[in-house]
């Protein structure tokens, strides 16, 4: 498996995004300018400028039309992903973490950070799936977080819920017409942030990672901890892998103690552990900073990581990666021949 | 000398300039019986010399079924910092990385703890080991030895051998004990304490794998060495030494395949191979002592 290396961010990677095809990657950073690339040979598509801020989070919508961004210069942008162009610009009082597109791409949501006065929460808009649309300024809905700062949220299957993850570790259901509290979990440890919340493929379940040094999956519909992956090293980010069973783990020493370790001591791999039998299976090494972000593929024929070190690295998998079987599933496997 | 080539039968080398516009033979298209094809091309090269080009091709169809959706993105202009940019990846923003092997197992973890307690245990063996002056055989390092200005070590006639018992070194590292025994890094023991190498022993290669080759032309490069050799098996790395002040290839080169059998090819078949215009010497590198 040979590694290809995107190199054109400045700074460190905060978020890495697949297209819904697998065929785009879309990467955001610290230096301000968000980027589109060819996940087949890693060819750098284009650029799209105007935040003035770390850019912090991207999502871009289902028919891979419309691409959301949200950054520190407190302004959530959305483009067109074919040209680069600026469609919209939302402006808030604080910066804005995390971006997400409702899986019919007519709702998008922006998580808000928390400020002096200013209370962190949820926003939803209504959006308008063409490029050429005039896009409403006004959010649909508003969730105030006022407990905890949430720090990443999704909409679930058919956008009937809302799930955030908090500062605290928690892990909270809101309804996704109203931003009405359903449930809430201490799903991470107390004090320990949710750093990262990632669907499966029909959104009827999510992992979550935390700098609990675990990551966790959880239903949807009544919030229950079905797996818990064990590590030893702060998670940033958790992915599940579509088409096996496995989940994919990235994280590393926070970055700012990175400078007092070797790069062995700082864990700064990719851990793949099966999802059901909550092994570790193998390890991807590469980085030389911790992984803030790991993004599958949708299709399962790659998977991407951004680094503190302000690289991506794009992993093609190899045959033997999709031959491996636990021995039960083997038996199972060749019983059902 | 290849100008002269290319401009044969001519005296005066002023009349080069004006022959610029030499007329290239049409390419060729010979269809082989064995359903391959051969096409024999000319062009001129950027110094303005006639450049043949034999290619032999064999044409495999292969279908690919790929979502309209993706073909249609593929053919998308470029915009933003990367417009006017010509079609494929670029080299600045582009690369390949090391070659990683991800092996899935059940009991990874199991591994890597085995690994670990490895060197534990290297830790606690090298704990134990005592000091002993070679001097006196006081538990002392033989350089603080109160003796040592007035005695010769013992039963040891000559300075210079300094490092049959490698565990009298750690701590100075092996540098010159009580006299002119300076011993090179690389004769020095095991305890002769090398330091943790970068990486965790990301370089540690596999020689048995790994060819010498020599009488390289000075104009190669490792994109087409690795296209040569890649032919007889997965190339894992290739180096090529290259001139610091010229860059040009300064005659030598190693590669390293992930398999011996396919070094072992390699080696038999690129022996005596001409390349440039040098016939290249291909042996098995010797693992450095």
């Amino acid at each position: 498996m040979r590694p290809v290396l995107l190199s054109g961010h400045e700074r460190a990677l905060t978020q890495v995004k697949y297209s819904s095809d697998g065929d785009l990657i879309f990467t955001v950073a610290k230096d301000q300018i968000p980027s589109v690339w060819f996940s087949a040979n890693g060819e750098r598509l284009g650029s799209y400028s105007g935040h003035v801020g770390a850019v912090w989070t991207v999502d871009v919508n289902p028919d891979t039309t419309l691409l959301a961004t949200g950054a520190a210069d407190n302004t959530m942008r959305l483009w067109n992903v074919k040209t680069g162009k600026l469609l919209k610009t939302w402006e808030f009082e604080s910066s804005i973490k995390r971006v997400e597109f409702s899986p019919d791409g007519r709702q998008l949501l922006g998580v808000t950070e928390r400020r002096q006065n200013v209370l962190p929460s949820i926003m939803v808009f209504d959006i308008i799936p063409d490029v050429d649309a005039e896009q409403s300024s006004e959010h649909a809905l508003r969730i105030i977080c006022d407990e905890s700062k949430a720090t990443v949220a999704g909409f679930s299957y058919n956008a009937k819920y809302i799930i955030a993850g908090h500062e605290d570790g928690t892990v909270t259901q809101y309804d996704g017409k109203t931003g009405e509290y359903i449930d809430n979990i201490q799903a991470h440890e107390e004090e320990m942030q949710v750093t990262d919340l990632q669907w499966s493929p029909d959104r009827t379940y999510f992992i979550t990672s935390s700098k609990d040094k675990s990551a966790k999956l959880i239903t949807t519909d009544d919030l229950e901890v079905l797996k818990t992956y064990v590590t030893d090293t702060p998670l940033n980010s958790a992915a599940i892998f579509p088409v096996k069973d496995y989940v994919i783990l990235g994280g590393g020493q926070a970055a700012m103690d990175v400078t007092t370790t070797s790069a062995r001591q700082g864990k700064f791999e990719a851990r793949f552990y099966h999802k059901i039998f909550e092994d570790e299976i193998g390890r991807v090494r590469g980085h030389f900073g911790p992984l803030n972000y790991v993004a599958v593929d949708p299709t399962g024929k790659s998977y991407a990581s951004g680094g503190e070190d302000g690289y991506v690295r794009l992993h093609h998998f190899d045959r033997t990666f999709f031959d491996f079987m636990y021995e039960v599933e083997r038996e199972a496997a060749t019983g059902r021949l | 000398m290849s100008k002269a080539q290319t401009t044969q039968g001519r005296t005066d080398w002023a009349e080069d300039d004006d022959d610029d516009a030499i007329t290239l033979p049409p390419t060729q298209i010979n269809k082989n019986k064995d359903g391959t094809e051969t096409i024999i091309s000319y062009r001129l090269d950027d110094q303005g010399r006639k450049v043949k080009t034999t290619r032999r091709i064999k044409k495999v169809t292969v279908r690919h079924t790929v979502n309209p959706r993706v073909a249609e993105r593929k053919q998308w202009a470029k915009f933003g910092v990367e417009v006017n940019k010509p079609k494929g990846p670029t080299a600045d923003t582009t690369s390949v990385g090391e070659d990683i092997a991800l092996k899935l197992s059940m009991n990874y973890k199991a591994a890597q703890q085995e690994e670990k307690s490895a060197i534990e245990q290297k830790k606690v063996s090298l704990k134990e080991t005592k000091i002993k002056c070679r001097i006196c055989s006081g538990e002392h390092w033989t350089s603080k030895c109160p003796y040592k200005d007035t005695m010769a070590p013992e039963g040891e006639p000559a300075p210079g051998v300094a490092d049959d018992e490698g565990s009298q070194n750690e701590g100075v590292g092996g540098l010159g004990q009580g006299g002119s025994s300076y011993v090179p890094p690389h004769l020095r023991g095991k305890a002769g304490v090398t330091g943790e190498r970068m990486g965790g022993g990301k370089y540690d290669r596999d020689d048995l794998a790994t060819l010498r080759v020599t009488n390289v032309s000075e104009f190669a490069e490792e994109g087409e060495l690795r296209e040569i050799f890649g032919r007889f098996g997965h190339v894992t790395r290739v180096f090529l030494a290259k001139d610091r002040d010229t860059g040009r290839a300064k005659g030598f080169a190693f590669i390293s395949y992930s398999d011996r059998a396919e070094a072992q090819r390699a080696c038999d078949k690129m022996d005596g191979f001409g390349y440039h215009h040098l016939i290249l010497k291909v042996e098995f590198a010797k693992k450095s002592t």
